[in-house]
């Protein structure tokens, strides 16, 4: 006879099923669970009040700590569950200022990046930026996810009109050196360990992998080409490997650009996209591995 | 102020304008410099992407000792949290539930029903719900058209709201308690508590940010008066 080992809480919300490849994902974690003896449930936001009857949680409704998500994170850590993603992980990976500064302070290398505050949005200072970057430069809100909230802007007027507009949620905002590359690197990271690694490439003519079409409500993304973690670069998996362990021991996403020979991190993201096919093409043991994770 | 011992040097950093001889700099000022001191972080809104909040966490970058944590900021201004917590730490809280069905509502709380928001856009207040039109209304309010959970609480006595400087309060008794215990669990100087009066005992319900045009003179002459007893208890403030 089987022995149910753990009770695993999957936190999901509607859209986690509308992509047939992240809901085919979804049920890999659940067939693996239970391979392993586990139970796995998923569990919409009906159902937090029965965070305390599982032994684990794993988030994969988008996190952030102003979401859903993040009580969902700090409920089962406050009453000691194992939790995936930690609520440390989400308010450091879920504030690119605070990531950011995180990364100047242990020395991870990353893209030349200054942060703004409203006070500064002023001529002269916009002038000192585009001298020291150049033109365009990249304006990102620190909550930005899936390419979102992320934008180039070549002259004042276009930075004042997007910052006045990621200004609305929050009072300091990040400003980058614009590095256009044929595709990001991104390395999955599991526990200090390198769990996957493939390219985001970026659509053609465009400069980051998501891409929202004028007009219209639906973004296209670049190709995901999947390589086997042995295979990728020492140098990136490293590079990877220091950026998370600043944060935590979690689960993360780390975005890398390669230029001139060297490794740059763009951003570590906790609550990476694990698609059935993509991620996992030429890492299959990427569901088992976080399932032990999980329970372990 | 256990975080004072041994911390020879208190900076404050503050968005209001107070009535103090001590130094002050403000928040945008701070975040571009690298000073090593015991931080004393004054603001009105201390919500999660605000100045407030950034303030802090430039300070815990730095290795600073800082009031409040950016952390508790978080967890201080979402409900669900911040009421666990609470109560972890012996605080009298309210039961809640946190979810996004009406139905899951007036089967496990009923009415009344004190409905607080749970999303990133709506910060201030709460609506009570006496039946279920108005809890409906209620709902597509605060969970902005049902895309978010809200926080349900059962409306047993009477609700009340009041500012809470460094834990002290116009209010007496149970309310004072309350207001101080909260304080020594979240170290938010400055903020505005929801609680439930039940049967004469105080509940904790939820914590929001306080206007700036809700602070009076005398609760400036409070905030003042707080930060002159900090910057005695270690040496001469600097700035």
């Amino acid at each position: 006879m089987t022995q149910l080992l753990s009770k695993i809480a999957c936190f999901v919300e509607r859209y986690n099923f509308t992509d047939p490849r992240e809901e085919n994902a979804l049920q890999n974690f659940r067939f693996t669970a239970e391979k392993l003896g586990h139970e796995f449930s998923f569990m919409f936001k009906e159902k937090i009040s029965d965070i305390p009857v599982y032994d684990a949680v794993f988030i994969r409704a988008t996190t952030d700590p102003l979401y859903t998500a993040y009580i969902v994170s700090k409920t089962a850590w406050e009453l000691g569950l194992r939790v995936v993603d930690d609520p440390e992980s989400i308010k450091i990976c879920g504030n690119k200022v605070h990531l950011y500064t995180l990364f100047r302070k242990y020395g991870v290398p990353h893209i030349p990046t200054i942060f703004l505050t409203k006070d500064e949005l002023h001529h002269k200072r916009l002038v000192e930026i585009f001298k020291e970057y150049g033109k365009p430069v990249v304006l990102k809100a620190p909550y930005t996810s899936f390419s979102r909230y992320v934008e180039k802007v070549a002259c004042e007027t276009s930075f004042r009109e997007i910052a006045k507009r990621f200004f609305r949620k929050s009072d300091v905002l990040v400003v980058q050196k614009f590095m256009p590359t044929a595709f990001d690197w991104r390395v999955g990271v599991l526990n200090g360990e390198v769990l996957y690694v493939c390219k985001y490439m970026i659509p053609k003519g465009r400069w980051k992998h998501g891409v929202k079409l004028r007009g219209k409500p639906t973004f296209i993304w670049g190709r995901t080409v999947a390589m086997k973690r042995e295979n990728a670069p020492a140098k990136l998996k490293e590079v990877a490997l220091k950026a998370c362990s600043i944060i935590g021991n979690g689960l993360y996403g780390v975005d890398i650009k390669e230029f001139g020979g060297e490794y740059v991190v763009v951003e570590v993201n906790d609550n990476p996209s694990i698609y059935a096919g993509y991620e996992d093409l030429r890492n299959k043991d990427v569901y088992e591995k976080i399932i032990k994770f999980l329970v372990n | 102020m256990d975080l004072l011992s041994g911390v020879p040097w208190v900076l404050v950093v503050s968005n209001i304008d107070l009535t103090t001889n001590v130094p002050i700099v403000s928040p945008s000022t701070f975040l571009g410099l690298s000073i090593k001191d015991f931080i004393v972080n004054i603001n009105n809104d201390y919500r999660y992407l605000k100045i407030g909040y950034y303030v802090s966490l430039h300070a815990e970058t730095l290795g600073n000792p800082v009031i409040p944590a950016s952390g508790n900021m978080i967890d201080a201004n979402r409900t669900p949290v911040f009421l666990l917590r609470s109560s972890k730490a012996g605080i009298p809280t309210m039961p809640y539930i946190v979810t996004g069905s009406v139905k899951q509502i007036i089967s496990e709380v009923g009415f009344p029903v004190v409905i607080f928001a749970v999303n990133p856009f709506i910060y201030d207040g709460f609506k009570i719900a006496r039946n279920r039109s108005s809890l409906y209304r209620a709902m597509k309010s605060l969970s902005m058209n049902y895309k978010f959970a809200v926080c349900a609480i059962p409306l047993r006595g009477e609700m009340f709201s009041f500012k809470s400087i460094f834990g002290k309060c116009e209010l007496e008794g149970d309310f004072e308690e309350v207001s101080e215990m909260v304080y020594k669990v979240f170290k938010i100087p400055i903020c505005k508590l929801h609680v439930q009066r039940v049967d004469g005992k105080v509940h904790l319900c939820s914590l929001q940010p306080v206007k700036r045009e809700e602070l009076t003179p005398s609760d400036l002459r409070l905030v003042s008066e707080e930060i002159f007893l900090m910057s005695r208890h270690g040496d001469p403030v600097i700035v």
